[in-house]
């Protein structure tokens, strides 16, 4: 480190107003006189030069030094701002997220309490079968034929097994072929069984065969009802379309009406 | 900016002070090189971001020195490799005569004992050579004058720092 050559303040106000162009011409002139007849004047300038040429140095690397800070703070905040950003876009996609998928968890429930439901066979024969009757108490006449009357009494209040057990305990002779063979299908089918259903079938098949019988446009319905209870859909839907295109048949409209609701599967 | 022509731009507006191309290069890449000096040196990124300031006035200094006369090719590559030098503490660039370096460092220590005002008084007039009047504007003075007055105050406090150091040390 070189120690300077002596103390420059006595020198320093007259060699910056020199150094920065403070001095009038004459002032200046007079300043560049002395300073060549003037050595310890002329060994201040000097230091003073290098001084300031060191201090220019300084000031360049200092302010480098200071802009490269101030730019390093706002990039800083800039990085925090970002991330702040991005942070609270993130917590808002999921927010949206959870919101998005309530929304689609309540329209499934909702669609899945509202979808149509295709009508279960057991609705459509509970909408479409129209039951049989049975026979009214006058045509009964029961004090001749107690066990037909207490067999369609016990049809009526739905006891179809001791209802067919009593009516094939009644006499031929009291009872024609038809209308037995018509009650026992009716009460078989009434009893809802796969098995008892098939069983129902033969009969109610016989007494549709038997033209000249009153009873059989009536058992031509049930049998077709009796197919379609026991998924065998052709046979229904050609004894229905039968029974549909029978004016004389008493089930006619019912048969069209079921045929129209398209309840019965395609082929 | 890689063009020879455009690299020799850029050295000739260094040595005249004009240090936006190291302000633009600091901007486009710190997060660069703080990924680099993780990888290879194991730097946190404050560390890494200081080192890249040091190494880029370094770079400065070596052109206001005139100790770099050419601007190499690969700027980044050569400021790597300087980070490099540094970390490893193994410089490989000229140095300056030990006398001036030693005589400057002292400088900017002392420099930075001014109060804050009297460290940009001294960077607007001496390094980024504004006027009188553009100095009193900036800092806020009645008029030139008081400027003026102000820098030769300033000036001389840091040289009366430097009297009483060199005082201490002789």
């Amino acid at each position: 480190m070189t120690p300077p050559a002596f103390d420059l303040r006595p020198y320093l106000e007259e060699l910056e107003r020199f150094a920065d162009g403070q001095m009038t011409t004459a002032e200046q002139t007079a300043f560049e006189v002395r300073l060549e007849q003037d050595a310890a004047l002329y060994q201040a300038y000097q230091a003073y030069e290098q001084l300031t040429a060191d201090l220019r140095w300084v000031a360049g690397h200092e302010t480098l030094h200071q802009r490269l800070l101030a730019l390093d703070r706002r990039l800083d905040q800039r990085q925090e701002a970002l991330t702040r950003i991005r942070r609270r876009q993130r917590k808002t996609q999921q927010q949206w997220g959870v919101v998005a998928i309530v929304v689609a968890a309540a329209l499934l429930a909702l669609w899945l309490i509202m979808r149509p439901t295709a009508p279960t066979l057991e609705a459509a024969w509970a909408r479409y079968y129209v039951p049989e009757v049975g026979l009214p108490d006058d045509v009964v006449n029961e004090s001749r034929r107690p066990l037909l009357a207490e067999a369609m009494r016990q049809y009526r209040d739905g006891h179809y097994v001791q209802a067919l057990h009593n009516l094939r305990r009644v006499p031929s002779s009291n009872l024609g072929q038809d209308t037995s063979l018509y009650y026992s299908g009716i009460m078989l089918l009434s009893q809802e069984e796969p098995e008892q259903i098939r069983a129902a079938q033969p009969f109610l098949r016989r007494v549709a065969m038997q033209s000249a019988s009153p009873l059989a446009g009536r058992a031509r319905y049930h049998l077709g009802m009796a197919y379609w209870r026991n998924q065998q859909i052709t046979a229904a839907r050609n004894t229905l379309r039968a029974v549909a295109n029978d004016p004389r048949n008493p089930y006619q409209d019912e048969a069209r009406q079921l045929l129209r609701a398209n309840v019965l599967p395609q082929e | 900016m890689n063009s020879p022509q455009q690299l020799a731009e850029v050295l000739t507006s260094l040595r005249i002070g004009n240090q936006s191309y190291l302000i633009a290069f600091y901007e486009q890449n710190r997060d660069l090189f703080a990924r680099w000096a993780r990888r290879q040196h194991q730097l946190v990124p404050a560390v890494a971001h200081e080192l890249l300031r040091t190494v880029l006035v370094d770079f400065y200094d070596q052109v206001a020195d005139g100790r770099l006369t050419k601007l190499p090719p690969d700027v980044r590559a050569y400021v790597y490799g300087l980070a490099d030098e540094q970390l490893r503490s193994a410089s490989t660039t000229e140095i300056l005569p030990k006398d001036e370096a030693g005589r400057r460092q002292q400088l900017l220590r002392l420099f930075r004992q001014l109060g804050l005002d009297c460290q940009k008084m001294l960077m607007y007039f001496y390094f980024r050579g504004y006027n009188f009047e553009k100095v009193a504007g900036k800092m806020g003075f009645a008029n030139a004058n008081v400027a003026r007055m102000q820098k030769a105050t300033c000036l001389r406090k840091l040289y009366e720092l430097r009297m009483r150091s060199e005082a201490g040390t002789r």
